[in-house]
């Protein structure tokens, strides 16, 4: 009892946590390059770029000093935050001090590979074929986790619970699901929710221009939708019946 | 063990078959050891693109049936040292070709060269899926049109599904793509599509840009690749495009309507 009482008295408490944290292991010192290449990961995966925190670890690198504000800056011109920096010798652990980012030892064994989970292109691996393109998990509600692009002719169910698409929904293709449909890139194709008679269900795309939206049977035809909607981000539900679409911008 | 490339798209008449020719040029031109499969039965001109079609005496239907062994059918490009042309038969008809047919042909050519690139047919029929089923990359030729854009994402599709590395679960093939006949100033009008839309729709990485261009028709009916001719937009198009697939990095060009101020050439032409 008293310990509620003095408790109430914290400004705050430690907790040890384990959050789960985006290494980004660094190959190159050269910000131009890591540029270039954040450039083309931003376009293909614009939902992984949102203020994630990012670990840099340069174990990799072999430079005594690192342009590490310059790296910084760059990385947050692409809406990922760097929090720490992982590695490197004296010098490099004072600059991320100094920047006011945390310095971790380097680590022993190999991170696993997040490059496949966080953006589904590998470039410049240039011989060999390798690049986990999709990716797919069971959801525990009963749903899907698909990553990359729904193509023309491609039909996609998620015939228990939601669907989730880390990617865009293009032209010609067509997603289905019992329950919610959640579209992190553009909805090009049709989208169809609630396909057991959910009327609850919802669907959520940050781009909208499909050809055709359902939920629980009802639907709307991209002809049917009020143009000041098209291209936003946007959240489409049932309401008396009829089907609602509202900006989320 | 050679890498098996296909050039495909979908739709017709987007430059496949003078994609290939110029690829295959290039590739061999940097010293690989490349052959290029015309796998369009019925409607075969590679071998009038690459200017050796009074030469064809065999075809891949011909060594598919047993009616001629590989070196007879392959023809050696006069041009180019390494460079081989594997016709297709202009007289039978497209079921002539079978899977096991072709995984026969590959084995064996796999084992002497470096790159095997397949001319793949138009359209998602069978004849575009047995060029694509033995792949391990596609170079996906896109115009900067939306029926085409629209192909190509169906290409893609099956791409992802229907060819051997999917079957089998092994690495996915690798997807490259080329845009061409792009045309800057019909793009700058709203004519065509620009390239950061295809990019974001078909959302693959880009192998190269090749400018709509006149040198691509006069070589063609010439028989001499565009490759060749390095004075040509085209021409300097492909070379970059060869660079990027043998692992290089070429800044992109041709993308921008050129006709700049005296000011820009002088002094944003510096850059790399
Ligand atoms: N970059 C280009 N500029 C101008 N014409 C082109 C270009 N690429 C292809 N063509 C022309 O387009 C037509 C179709 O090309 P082709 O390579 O035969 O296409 P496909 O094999 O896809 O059917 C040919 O006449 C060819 O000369
Ligand atoms: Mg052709």
């Amino acid at each position: 009892m008293s310990l509620n009482v003095d408790r109430a008295g914290l400004a705050f408490t430690f907790k040890g946590g384990m959050l789960p944290m985006t290494v980004m292991e660094l190959t190159s010192a050269d910000p131009e390059r890591i540029r270039d290449q954040l450039a083309g990961k931003l376009s293909q995966s614009p939902a992984f770029f949102q203020h994630t925190p990012v670990v840099l670890n340069v174990e990799k690198l072999d430079e005594p000093h690192l342009a590490l504000e310059r790296i910084c800056a760059v990385c947050r011109a692409h809406k990922l935050l760097p929090v720490a920096v992982r590695g490197g010798p004296d010098p490099v652990k004072q600059s991320a001090w100094a920047l006011g980012l945390g310095w971790f030892p380097p680590q022993e064994i190999k991170p696993r590979n997040l490059e496949s989970v966080a953006a589904d292109t590998q470039p410049a691996k240039e011989d060999t074929f390798a690049a986990a393109r999709h990716e797919e998990t069971p959801a525990s509600n009963g749903g899907r986790i698909y990553r990359g692009t729904v193509r023309s002719g491609q039909q996609l169910t998620a015939p228990e619970g939601d669907l989730v698409v880390v990617g865009s929904v293009n032209a010609g293709a067509e997603v289905l699901a019992a329950g919610n449909i959640h579209v992190y890139g553009a909805l090009r194709g049709r989208a169809l929710a609630g396909i057991h008679g959910d009327h609850d269900a919802s669907i959520f795309c940050r781009e909208l221009h499909a050809e055709l939206l359902s939920v629980a049977g009802n639907y709307k035809r991209l002809e049917d939708v009020d143009p000041r909607l098209l291209s936003q981000p946007v959240q489409v539900r049932l309401s008396d019946d009829q089907l609602s679409i509202a900006s989320m911008s | 063990m050679a890498k098996i490339i296909v050039v495909t798209s979908g739709k017709g008449g987007v430059g496949k078959t003078t994609s290939a020719a110029a690829i295959a040029t290039g590739l061999a031109l940097r010293g690989n050891k490349t052959i290029v499969i015309d796998f369009d039965v019925g409607l075969r001109n590679l071998d009038l693109v690459m200017g050796c079609e009074r030469r064809v005496v065999y075809d891949l239907v011909n060594v598919i049936q047993g009616e001629a062994g590989l070196n007879q059918a392959m023809i050696r490009d006069k041009r180019v040292d390494n460079l081989h042309i594997l016709p297709a038969s202009q007289t039978r008809d497209k079921e002539a070709l079978t899977s096991e047919g072709i995984e026969q042909v590959l084995d064996e050519l796999v084992k002497d060269f470096d790159y095997i690139l397949c001319d793949s047919p138009a359209g998602i029929e069978q004849g575009a899926q047995l060029a694509m089923y033995y792949a391990d990359a596609a170079v996906v030729v896109t115009n900067p049109e939306v029926s085409s854009v629209r192909d190509s994402d169906r290409i893609l599709g099956l791409l992802a599904s229907k060819t051997r590395r999917a079957e089998r679960g092994q690495d996915p093939v690798k997807e490259h793509l080329l845009i061409t006949r792009y045309n800057p100033t019909r793009v700058d009008d709203g004519d065509m599509l620009n390239l950061e839309d295809i990019r974001e729709i078909l959302a693959i990485d880009l192998i190269g840009l090749i400018p709509e261009s006149e040198a691509v028709l006069r070589s063609s009916n010439q028989g001499i690749p565009v490759t060749h001719d390095q004075s040509s937009d085209a021409g300097q198009a492909y070379t970059d495009t060869v660079s990027r697939l043998l692992g290089e990095d070429v800044p992109l060009r041709f993308h921008e309507y050129q006709k700049k101020g005296l000011f820009s050439r002088m002094f944003g032409g510096g850059r790399r």
